[in-house]
Order: structure tokens, then sequence, then C-alpha cells
């Protein structure tokens, strides 16, 4: 009986063709990649796979760009925000220092009046 | 395959080895019978028998340099494709049951056994835990002794054993109502 058993079993699991179309593709791909690695794709049908790998490179492609120019745009705005304050001190600064020449004058010039109108003093 | 398939396949590797396409291409057509039906047997669908068999031959191709003969890269593609099948399974919930379209069979086969008794141990085999039914695959489909099995499969050779013996056991009890070969059926 354990005979007939494996004789049924040999008979069951003669080893089957793959479909003439799958062996054409595969003969392309193997002789057209020679140097490939294996590829963990896990259960992804195959006709996904270049799609999958396009939009993962585009995806990831695409977020390093945003991070790139948000930096960069963070950068400029500082530059900018520097540049502006630059300018307003020193408008602070040539303003005030407009103010203090002419107090200095005023206060000179009264000085140069009182010391005429009292020689004797 | 005999002896001279042998010698032309080891030239063939060779050849391979140092880059000819064609010969990559013959030895990938002299193996992918083999590998495909493996595949087909573990995983249970088409689809996925030929992404895996597309996957091992192109783990093959980045491995050519650690085969040293036509009948270790035999060897090399059992035990990767049976592993990585195992492993594809032990990740699914649920194994999917054999339909296949190139599984069904109308006639008797050539040594007279009934095809409804191997369909039925076709889908008895997809009832089986992924280990066992590589060992019995690897027993009955690709004619390896117990201990290349152990071999391929990494595994004790008793355990071998015992995976036969119980898978064998189990088949028979659930084969019992079924004529083995189609003389002994009922006009």
């Amino acid at each position: 009986m354990n005979q007939d058993i494996e004789s049924g079993m040999r008979s069951a699991l003669r080893p089957v063709a793959p479909s003439d179309e799958f062996s054409r593709k595969l003969l392309a791909r193997v002789a057209a990649d020679p140097q490939a690695r294996p590829k963990s794709y896990g259960l992804m049908p195959r006709s996904a796979r270049p799609l999958a790998w396009w939009l993962a490179t585009s995806l990831a492609a695409c977020l390093v760009l945003a991070v790139g120019i948000e930096r960069h745009l963070e950068q400029q705005r500082l530059q900018q925000s520097g540049l502006e304050a630059r300018r307003e001190v020193l408008q602070a600064l040539r303003v005030t220092s407009q103010k203090l020449n002419l107090a200095f004058e005023a206060v000179k010039s009264q000085s140069t009046s009182l010391a005429d109108e009292k020689p004797g003093l | 395959m005999n002896d001279a398939g042998f010698d032309v396949l080891d030239e063939y590797l060779a050849k391979a080895r140092s880059g000819e396409r064609a010969a990559l291409a013959s030895l990938v057509r002299a193996h992918q019978r083999s590998v495909y039906s493996l595949a087909l047997r573990m995983l249970g669908t088409r689809d996925l028998a030929e992404d895996l068999t597309q996957d091992v031959f192109m783990q093959l191709n980045g491995n050519l340099s650690t085969i040293e003969s036509n009948r270790h890269l035999g060897f090399w593609l059992r035990q990767v494709t049976t592993n990585r099948a195992i492993d594809q399974l032990r990740r699914r919930s649920r194994v999917q049951l054999t339909s296949l379209d190139e599984e069904q069979e109308l006639f008797c086969a050539e040594d007279g056994t009934d095809p409804l008794l191997q369909r039925h141990l076709r889908a008895l085999l997809s009832d089986l835990s992924p280990q066992a039914r590589a060992v019995l695959l690897l027993r009955y489909q690709e004619d390896l002794d117990p201990m290349d099995i152990a071999r391929a499969l990494d595994m004790p050779i008793n355990t071998v054993k015992s995976h036969l013996k119980r898978s064998l056991e189990t088949m028979r009890e659930k084969t019992g109502g079924i004529p083995m070969r189609c003389e002994d059926q009922p006009t």
C-alpha cells in the first residue's frame, strides 16, 4: 500500500513546465542582467515592481528637494532679517549722532554769547 | 539526466561564470522546470511560483562564482527555492490551496495512476506544513534521498524520515476510498 502511495506521489508530482511566455521573459531578464543581485520584493506582483521602484525613488528625491529648498529659504529669511536689523541700528545711530551734534552746537553757541555779554566778570 | 548531459551543462556553467549569456540561458532552460514546479507546489499559485522562480534565477546570477558543478547547481537551486518558499509561507497567515489549470489531468498517467487520486494527493500536499511539503516534494518530485533532503533543508535526517513517514501515513488514510489505478476503477 505504501508503495502504491509512493508511486502515486511520484506520478502526481511530476515536474510541470512554466508557460512559454514566462520562460521567454525569464531568459530575457536573466540574460539582460547578468550581475543582478537578489531583491526582496516580498509578495508584490511583478508588474508593479518597476512602478513601485520609480514611485519610491521619486518620493525620496522630492523629499530631499523639499527639505533642501526649505532650509535654503529659512537661511535667506534669517539673512534678510539680520540685514534689516543692521540697517535700522545704523539709521538710529546716525539720527542720534545728528541730534547730539545739534545739541552740542547749541550749548557751544550759548556759552560763547554769555562770555561776550559779561566781559568784566 | 545522463552523464553526457551533465558534462554539457558543466561546460555551460564554466562559460556562464565567464560571462557568456547564452550559456547561462541554457542553464536556466535546463533547470527552470524543476525550480518552477517546486515553487508552484510549495506556494500554490502560478503568479507566486513565477515570481519566486524569477527571483531564484536572479539570485543565481549573483552567486554563479560559488557554484562548482551542474550537480551543485541543481542542489543549490532546490535548496534556495524550497527555503525561500518556506519563508514566504511562514509570512502568510493562510496557505492557498492549489487550484491550477495545468494541474488538472483528465487522462490516466503513463503508469496507470488514477488522475483523481493525483489531484487528491496534490490537494493533501497543500494541507501539510511547509517543511513537510518541502520534504515530500524533494523526495517524490526531485527524487532526492533523505540525506540530501536533510542537507537542503538544514534539518536532521531523523526529522526528514519522520516527516516522510507521517505524511505518507496521513495520505494513505485520506485516500482510502480512492482507487490507486485506472484499471481498479469500477466500469
